[in-house]
């Protein structure tokens, strides 16, 4: 049911299971899945380097708990899970440090937004400003795509809390985009 | 969705981190495991002593607390002096003040002593 030692393994006895594929190697796991990782991170800490540092943080956790994994789909829950708890951790162990400033922080390896990079940005530094769970709510939303109830499952609190979150940052963040980038259709 | 969330999407889409990234993980997850800490370096963990910022600190507090004190005694004793100061300074005018009217108060009876001759 489960990889070990970064060999894969059919699952062919559970029919669940098999219906959701072999679970690949490890270094596949890691080619597959470092973009969503590194993102879940580097749209939270807003740090290249922390960011890089916390993904590999997350595939290593995953190498020592290979065996505890049971299918693709628990594959992304769990990587995920991990993701968001090492985030909230890190930005609670640096909540002495001085804030980063958004110009010091070095571009994503993304494609330059072509309608409105100002906006983009404003939006990134704004996400970056609200509080831990409620940014890694909005981050879990938009940049995975994920529902409340996934959100809820993946950040261990009530579906109401996750949509109370939500819509508390997208008020805040119409309020202060308003207020920063001016009269816009919002 | 509305404009706001539509932007939000593209604020928020995925990035790749930097190339090798898949190599680095691999290597340090196929490197040397490290060490299980041995039950004394465990117990070392219980008893260890404050963190460098809490040693500078007290090393600050402890340096500057008698310098502050040693500071204020001697501004106090400066101020005391001064005040001793002012007031011989306030008495030797009074002297003087009295002496002189003593002085004048001679002159006139002699001017009037001189005036009736």
């Amino acid at each position: 049911m489960s990889i070990a030692g970064g060999t894969a393994i059919r699952l062919e006895e559970d029919p669940e299971l098999a219906e959701q594929g072999e679970i690949p190697a490890f270094a596949d796991i890691v080619r597959e899945h470092q973009g969503m990782v590194f993102s879940l991170a580097y749209h939270f800490l807003h740090d290249r380097g922390l960011a890089e540092e916390a993904a590999q943080e997350v595939f290593l956790e995953l190498h020592r708990h290979l065996g505890t994994i049971e299918s693709r789909s628990h594959l992304v829950f769990w990587l995920r899970k991990v993701a968001s708890r090492r985030c909230i951790d890190q930005i609670r162990r640096r909540s002495f440090w001085p804030k980063l400033r958004l110009d010091e922080v070095p571009e994503p390896a993304a494609k330059p937004d072509e309608r409105d990079p100002m906006l983009s940005r404003a939006l990134a530094r704004l996400v970056a400003s609200l509080p831990e769970k409620a940014r890694m709510v909005v981050v879990l939303r938009y940049q995975e795509d994920l529902g409340p109830t996934e959100i809820s499952q993946i950040l261990d609190m009530p579906v109401a809390t996750v949509k109370s979150h939500l819509q508390r940052s997208l008020d805040m963040l119409r309020d202060k985009l308003a207020r920063s980038v001016g009269e816009i259709a919002i | 969705m509305s404009y706001l969330e539509d932007e939000l999407k593209k604020a928020l889409r995925r990035a790749e981190p930097s190339a090798g990234f898949a190599e680095r993980v691999l290597a340090r997850a196929n490197g040397p495991a490290p060490a299980e800490p041995s039950w004394w370096e465990r117990l070392a963990v219980l008893v260890r002593p404050p963190r460098m910022q809490w040693v500078a600190l007290s090393l600050i507090v402890s340096i500057m607390v008698p310098v502050a004190g040693v500071q204020y005694r001697k501004e106090r004793q400066a101020r005391a002096e001064g005040q001793r100061a002012k007031e011989q300074l306030v008495f030797a005018v009074r002297m003087a003040g009295n002496r002189l009217h003593r002085v004048q108060q001679k002159v006139l009876e002699m001017g009037r002593m001189d005036t009736r001759l």
